[in-house]
């Protein structure tokens, strides 16, 4: 009876959870599909009185947003490759290899990651304007070719391969970089991907910085094209901004739905002793 | 390994070391260098030295003293509560017989929410006429609350927002650490004896102590660098009741254009992050040295 109970009451806060963190993209969907005259209404109705898809059609068109997430993918792209590209080789030297100023170097990394992308927007910004970058796509991507968060989480990861392995690549003649390329990089392929989707994540969604950069309606990324039904004279519309939201969440949602078991293994690692 | 690797490891760290240079610490460093300045935008930029008049303006500045201490609310409102709430979803996840990894999408899912656009929703959500939270609260005979136009719940209200997407993040990070503890530690205390939650207290939880430091780490810069969702729900009012640090450092620099001021104030935040990082190094330094 006890047990019985018990497992009842673990159901319930399951089903509470998953519906508050579900509630605004149900929220978000149920306002995407009303018609307009149904969007507002009166008592609690979970579903709207009548469906239509005039709101998708109309954030697609209306906000460009073919060529807004077209921009977006491209951005985030090259940013996940450049910031694989950089952080990798670096992690792996912190976690694996003996030289000088080590720590020292490290420790920088890890102080940056404490420094907000806001703090330094300033800076950055009045920088990237007066090398003539201002309102390029450039200006987009290159302040985050490297990320310290990536060699961070990649170096937690790659101190738990055991040095045995990498002595064991030597002796077969493997150099640095060919250790690096085959063994490191496939046995780091968990955290790798876990990287990979944070880093889509983030960018993919990030609006401040666009916002300062993109000025040119071609450069505009998915969250900019969103912004535009707020700003719109005719006053706040919910639900063409629903609707873009539900096509720009789409993509990222089922990413995660992929990535989820790779995702869940490479963030801990092999951090608990065992 | 015993002989030092200084020319590969040179080669390895040089392009990320030599971008994070350029695209973090060089910004940091002009800011600390702007902040003594007042910085003139228009036909030219202009730098006047002002010494230490902008930290002086600020420091004599209520408001910032205001959006200072919303800025510690807002942590001790979101940090905590992230955490334990991520916990607990991790272990209902783990518990569940099937479709676990369908429960942890669902359970992740605020975390990979577009902000703005979910601001906007939360928005119209906590709206006082029409908005969901009181068309419920009518239905239980509760009088219409103004959740973000109210000085007195509207810093509440963007911060339980804060804990929805927090908490996602901190159920993410134990679910893995779950994941990896050994199944000889389960079989082990199974045949102690020691189930439910008594093997949560004295076996898991100490075994995720690593990854609850980790989390309190992650939770606690993304609550002092919360901006967008307040931004969009609030835009910091009423009254300034929700300005936080760094919604107040934008508004300086983007709205007011006192660059100079707006960098004295993310020095300041800089300086205090900075010192509950190193507090916190041993746990990020984590792992083998």
């Amino acid at each position: 009876m006890n047990r019985l109970l018990w497992r009842a009451f673990r159901i319930g806060l399951v089903l509470t959870a998953v519906s508050i963190a579900v509630f605004p993209f149900y929220w978000t969907l149920r306002t995407a599909v009303a018609a307009p005259d149904s969007v507002f209404f009166k008592g609690i109705s979970l579903l709207p009185d009548e469906l239509a898809l005039d709101n998708f059609t109309k954030a697609w068109r209306q906000a460009d947003l073919g060529e807004a997430m077209l921009n977006g993918a491209l951005m985030t792209v090259t940013i996940l490759v450049c910031q694989l590209l950089t952080c990798v080789p670096a992690a792996y030297a912190f976690a694996k290899l003996r030289f000088r100023g080590r720590n020292v170097l490290y420790g920088l990394v890890l102080a940056c990651l404490l420094v907000p992308t806001q703090a330094t927007a300033i800076p950055l910004y009045l920088g990237i304007g007066s090398v003539g970058l201002g309102n390029t796509w450039l200006a987009l991507v290159l302040p985050f070719t490297t990320s310290a968060f990536g060699i961070f989480l990649l170096r937690q990861y790659m101190v738990t391969i055991p040095d045995t392995l990498l002595e064991a690549a030597r002796t077969d003649g493997l150099g640095t970089f060919s250790t690096l390329r085959r063994v490191v990089v496939p046995m780091s392929a968990p955290a790798i991907a876990t990287f990979s989707v944070f880093s889509i994540f983030v960018h993919w969604n990030d609006y401040l910085w666009p916002l300062l950069v993109a000025r040119d309606e071609s450069l505009r990324t998915p969250p900019l094209a969103l912004a535009t039904f707020q700003q719109a004279d005719t006053g706040l519309d919910y639900g063409a901004l629903s609707a873009g939201a539900v096509i720009i969440t789409a993509p990222i949602v089922v990413l995660f739905l992929i990535a989820q078991r790779r995702f869940v293994a490479g963030i801990a690692g092999g951090e608990i002793p065992g | 390994m015993s002989r030092p690797d200084g020319r590969a490891a040179l080669a390895l760290t040089t392009p990320a070391m030599a971008l994070i240079g350029l695209f973090v610490l060089l910004p940091g460093v002009l800011a600390v260098v702007g902040s003594l300045f007042r910085i003139d935008l228009g036909k030219g930029t202009r730098w006047t030295w002002v010494g230490l008049a902008n930290f002086a303006d600020l420091v004599a500045d209520p408001d910032v003293a205001r959006a200072l201490l919303n800025t510690v609310l807002y942590c001790a409102l979101t940090i905590v509560p992230s955490v334990v709430i991520g916990l607990a979803l991790a272990l209902l996840a783990e518990s569940a017989r099937r479709g676990k990894g369908l429960l942890r999408t669902l359970l992740f899912l605020p975390f990979t929410a577009n902000l703005v656009a979910m601001a906007v929703v939360f928005r119209w959500i906590f709206e006082l006429r029409g908005g969901f939270a009181n068309q419920a609260l009518a239905v239980l005979g509760v009088g219409p609350v103004n959740y973000l136009g109210d000085e007195r719940y509207a810093l509440v209200t963007v911060a339980a927002v804060g804990v929805w997407r927090g908490a996602a993040l901190a159920m993410v990070l134990f679910a893995s650490g779950l994941a990896s503890i050994p199944s000889a530690v389960h079989e082990a205390a199974a045949a102690d004896g020691v189930t439910g939650l008594a093997k949560v207290r004295l076996v898991t939880v100490p075994l995720l102590k690593p990854i609850v430091l980790f989390a309190t780490v992650m939770t606690t810069l993304q609550a002092v660098q919360v901006f967008d969702t307040i931004n969009v729900m609030t835009g910091g009012g009423p009254l300034g009741a929700t300005e936080t640090a760094l919604t107040m450092t934008w508004r300086l620099g983007f709205t007011y254009f006192e660059l100079g001021k707006a960098a004295a104030l993310s020095v300041l935040l800089l300086a205090v992050l900075i010192t509950v990082g190193v507090l916190r190094r041993r746990s990020m330094l984590g792992g083998a040295r």
